[in-house]
């Protein structure tokens, strides 16, 4: 089963989820990434506006000036450290204390090069402190206890040549993870809203049918009732017909939508499609009463043995559309005929990349052939304004698709449409 | 019995619908129409009615009929017609091989479902009456004996019996000492079988194969081919140009 599911995958219908989910992730990760940009600058601001920072050693020390009672700060910065709960020491070549302010009690007044050292990268006495070289002095500015975490950080640089070199690799798969992530909830979203309109129109259709079969019951009744005047009875003919019609839309109805969204698993078994083409021809010629449609088989010997996996109801929907289509447009002559081919298609140059030969089948008409706008319809698979009716062919588009095949509409060059659908072979 | 005294056991949660379903068969002569609106009841009236064919709705208030047919088959051996609304449900009937009998998919015209029930009533409780004998095929200046598998031809052009042929089917006492008699093999008597069912329409080359090799034998169009050509020397009296078992180029043959 898993494999028939596959042939979806590879349609329009994938690549619409594929594009979709490309733009979750894009939308996804610009999203993430603003929102971290934005804290990051709105704390940033909050901060620096708090003024949380260490005010710097050097800042301090030319707020400094030395008179002859000593060193002197000046009263702005001595107000700005009181108001920071900061202090400083001034310590000469030798680790003796020359000036001091808001110094704690407990801490000494002079310092040995190993203290000096210690307190260059952590703490000094529990209280952080950054050291601040200025000529020969050193500027020691201090914070409270616990105010403040310091850890320093290295690499070798060893690493970061290598972070250099994988780096990109590192942010590549990253990225792949985000896409295949999204991606994956992406389809679990998709699938979910079309099982559920599937499930929608199913309802609806099946809604429709037990009314329907009442309207048809009923129209058909009166039609036969030989009391009624021919003009009531006429009008009974015309509800019977058209509740027919209604019938066959909301099949197509429902046929589109599960074919569209694949959900319901195609019936695959291994089939001949020389004998699905034959059923269909013989049905129709065998309901033809007026003798005015010609169908011409022409399968050749190879063909004949061709197997396919495939839904053979659907497949023979889909033959059945096409030729109803050409009876439908039969154009100006009299008797429409139509002849299907179908024939091994050998390709020596290439291998092909699927295990499997391709075959071709080919239905062609007699008819007025297609217009420009129901060509370009079945191509570009868009909806225009001018709708022409073709769910018929729609669906026959859909299911060679589904179907893992190609198919081509086209006019011949003598007159009459063609339709040509290519598939896989299976191989035994 | 005659088959209009067959017991319908109609099951349908819709009662508008149980009512025109009702009148059509009414109609068309079924007397013995029987109604129920759910599994329950369903169950209650066949154990009661004992019908000899069930028209079962796919989808029913208390659960679906799938089950209820599963249900019903192990104390009936009376056919199923399924009536399903969900082209779904299609699917499930046609490739689960549940042993249903048939099934008809809403909306349907009343001669649909007249069709359907007569021909199922037929083939379940009526084949033995049809004897083999009785079958004979009338092809103008010749006429099949499916019975004895014995082939008739007048002899020559221009025979006088012509005007009648057609209408004492049945009969086989006009035998003239110069008419032609052959006996049918068993594959010539299987392919002109199936060809009669469908007589006047197409039968696929596929359908006759089946018919003579039952399943999965491909490959014998060719053997069917000669089997088709003896048999045009044993009907007609001009087999190169056949006038009763004719040639539908590519798809098979149809006799008229």
């Amino acid at each position: 089963m898993k494999k028939e599911k596959d042939h979806f995958y590879r349609s329009q219908k994938f690549m619409r989820a594929f594009q979709y989910s490309i733009f979750m992730t894009v939308g996804i990760t610009m999203l993430v990434a603003a929102l971290n940009l934005g804290f990051f600058i709105v704390s940033l601001y909050v901060y620096v506006r708090g003024d949380v920072f260490s005010i710097g050693g050097g800042e301090v020390r030319e707020a400094l000036s030395i008179t002859e009672n000593g060193y002197m700060l000046a009263d702005d910065m001595a107000q700005k450290l009181t108001d920071k709960e900061q202090w400083a020491i001034l310590l000469d070549a030798e680790g003796r204390e020359l000036w001091s302010y808001r110094k704690p009690v407990e801490l000494p007044d002079s310092y040995s090069r190993a203290d000096i050292a210690r307190m260059t990268r952590w703490y000094l006495d529990g209280y952080p402190v950054w050291l601040r070289v200025w000529e020969d002095e050193i500027m020691v500015m201090g914070a409270g206890k616990g105010t403040v975490w310091k850890y320093p950080v290295e690499f070798p640089i060893s690493w970061m040549e290598y972070m250099k070199q994988v780096g990109f690799y590192y942010v590549l798969i990253n990225i792949v993870w985000i896409v295949l992530l999204a991606a994956f909830f992406t389809r679990r979203f998709m699938r979910n809203r079309e099982q559920a309109r599937i499930e929608w129109i199913a309802g609806i259709s099946h809604d429709i049918r037990t009314p329907l079969s009442m309207v048809m019951g009923y129209a058909d009744t009166l039609e036969q009732n030989g009391e009624l005047s021919e003009e009531a009875r006429q009008q009974a003919a015309v509800i019977r017909h058209q509740s027919i019609v209604m019938k066959e839309l909301i099949a197509d109805l429902n046929l589109t939508s599960q074919l569209e969204y694949s959900m319901q698993p195609l019936r695959m078994e291994k089939i001949r499609p020389a004998q699905a083409i034959r059923n269909v021809a013989a049905a129709f010629l065998n309901d033809d009463a007026d003798g005015n449609l010609e169908i011409e088989v022409e399968i050749d010997a190879q063909a004949e043995q061709i197997m396919l996996r495939a839904d053979e109801q659907l497949l023979q929907r889909a033959f059945r559309n096409l030729i109803l289509n050409s009876i439908k447009h039969g154009g100006q002559s009299e008797t429409v005929e139509i002849g299907i081919r179908m024939q091994e298609e050998r390709r020596r140059f290439i291998k092909p990349l699927r295990n499997g030969d391709r075959f071709v089948i080919c239905f062609e008409d007699n008819g007025a052939g297609y217009s420009e706008e129901v060509l370009r319809r079945l191509r570009d698979n868009k909806k225009s304004d001018a709708n022409p009716n073709i769910r018929g062919l729609e669906i026959v588009k859909k299911i060679v698709l589904a179907h893992g095949g190609k198919v081509r509409f086209g006019n011949r060059e003598e007159g009459g449409s063609f339709c040509e659908m290519r598939f896989f072979t299976v191989k035994d | 019995m005659d088959l209009y005294e067959h017991k319908i056991l109609l099951v349908d949660d819709e009662p508008a619908l149980r009512r025109m379903v009702g009148g059509f068969l009414t109609k068309a002569g079924f007397q013995n129409v029987v109604y129920a609106g759910t599994c329950l009841e369903a169950e209650a009236v066949c154990r009661r009615e004992a019908p000899h064919l069930i028209l079962l709705d796919v989808m029913l208030p208390d659960g679906d009929g799938f089950s209820l047919f599963d249900r019903l088959h192990r104390e009936t051996a009376a056919p199923v017609i399924f009536l399903s609304a969900r082209d779904e449900d299609e699917s499930r009937l046609r490739g689960l091989g549940l042993g249903a009998d048939d099934y008809i998919t809403k909306p349907f015209l009343p001669e649909e479902l007249i069709l359907r029930v007569t021909a199922v009533l037929k083939r379940v409780y009526r084949i033995r009456e049809e004897k083999q004998e009785d079958r004979v095929i009338d092809l103008g200046d010749c006429r099949i004996n499916l019975g004895s598998g014995v082939v008739r031809r007048k002899y020559a052009a221009g025979n006088s019996t012509d005007g009648e042929s057609g209408g004492n089917g049945g009969g086989q006492n006009d035998a003239a000492a110069d008419d032609i008699e052959a006996t049918l093999t068993a594959k010539e008597y299987a392919i002109i079988e199936k060809l009669a069912e469908n007589r006047g329409r197409i039968v696929t080359i596929d359908a006759l194969c089946d018919a003579v090799w039952r399943e999965g034998n491909y490959g014998y169009e060719n053997t069917l081919i000669v089997h088709i050509r003896r048999l045009r020397e044993k009907l007609e009296e001009d087999p190169s140009h056949p006038k009763h078992l004719l040639t539908a180029r590519g798809l098979g043959y149809k006799l008229v």
